[in-house]
């Protein structure tokens, strides 16, 4: 069964879509623009999973990394927004050889997965519940009910972490100072030295007034 | 469409997002570049699963947005704090663990 002209056509718009952004975004000196066109990238990312009859999963590219991850980085970009000078660097001649050596290498690993999947004809055709929420939560509930809850889990995990981790030390650093401060005063007051023999018979003369709140 | 355009496809995107790991300096465009290594899986697996007609990539694919959620949200908090101790977040200037 031959691709329709509508279905190709749509393939290779998003296709050329999804590297021409990819390349745009590596390659952008401003993070600004990087998080704008890696946006858009993921967008058209949805658009190819939803092609591949993956609804569920294409309205969730969209809803986390459109919406949330990428809102995530814009506010850091804000937050430390500086260009780079150097924002290329390749140094040495065995990290290059290296470089080329992994690339050749991963080029023939993928063609040899390629030429042996079962996927040089069209996809067998698949029922209209396939990739919708409902058989996706099926399958999530049911057979991987303990993979679900351990997300959950690792989500919480990273909520503390980045709390605990981006979180300023400058309070507690002061908190320490002070600590430190009212334990010098407190060893000091406790601390015996000579009194002068007047205040001690003042103290003596008159009982209970000054002497009495403080211990 | 066959299944081979859509792992071509897969393929060239992690090799994108490889380069920009491998050559870029700054943390965040490191951090972009991760993101679309992870999304190069997901179109993988899709790709897998329509052609097997199996929905369990996609189950795969959902563990996966949440594991990259979860990663950015690390990540990003480790910029946070990396820029606050040295004022940078060029990764050549931050090869050690002490300040």
């Amino acid at each position: 069964m031959e691709a329709s002209l509508g279905q190709q056509l749509t393939f290779w718009v998003l296709a050329a879509w999804v590297v021409g952004g990819a390349l745009f975004t590596m390659t952008r000196r401003n993070p600004v623009t990087a998080v704008m066109s890696l946006v858009g990238t993921f967008f058209a990312l949805a658009a190819v999973y939803a092609s591949l009859s993956a609804h569920f999963l294409a309205v969730l590219q969209i809803l986390v990394y459109a919406g949330a991850i990428m809102v995530l980085f814009i506010f850091v970009v804000m937050i430390l927004n500086r260009e780079e000078v150097t924002p290329v660097t390749a140094r040495g001649l065995i990290t290059r050889a290296l470089g080329v050596f992994a690339g050749v290498y991963l080029t023939r690993v993928f063609v040899r997965v390629v030429v042996d999947s079962p996927g040089s004809g069209a996809p067998p055709r698949v029922p209209d519940s396939f990739g919708t929420v409902a058989a996706i939560g099926q399958l999530l509930f049911r057979e991987f009910l303990y993979p679900f809850e351990a997300i959950s889990l690792l989500l919480l995990v990273a909520i503390v972490g980045g709390v605990v981790i981006s979180r300023s030390h400058q309070k507690e650093v002061a908190a320490e100072i002070a600590a430190e401060r009212r334990k010098a005063i407190e060893e000091m007051a406790h601390a015996p030295y000579p009194a002068p023999a007047d205040a001690l018979a003042e103290a003596a003369a008159a009982p209970g007034h000054q002497a009495g709140g403080h211990h | 469409m066959p299944t081979h355009y859509y792992l071509t496809l897969s393929f060239v995107l992690f090799l994108v997002g490889t380069g920009g790991v491998l050559l870029r300096r700054n943390a965040i465009i490191v951090l972009m570049g991760i993101e679309l290594q992870l999304n190069a899986g997901n179109l993988a697996l899709l790709a897998y699963s329509r052609a097997l007609g199996d929905e369990k990539g996609h189950v795969f694919a959902f563990i996966i947005i949440a594991l990259a959620a979860a990663e950015a949200a690390v990540g990003l908090a480790i910029l946070v704090g990396l820029f606050r101790s040295r004022q940078t977040v060029n990764l050549d200037e931050a090869s050690l663990m002490k300040r």
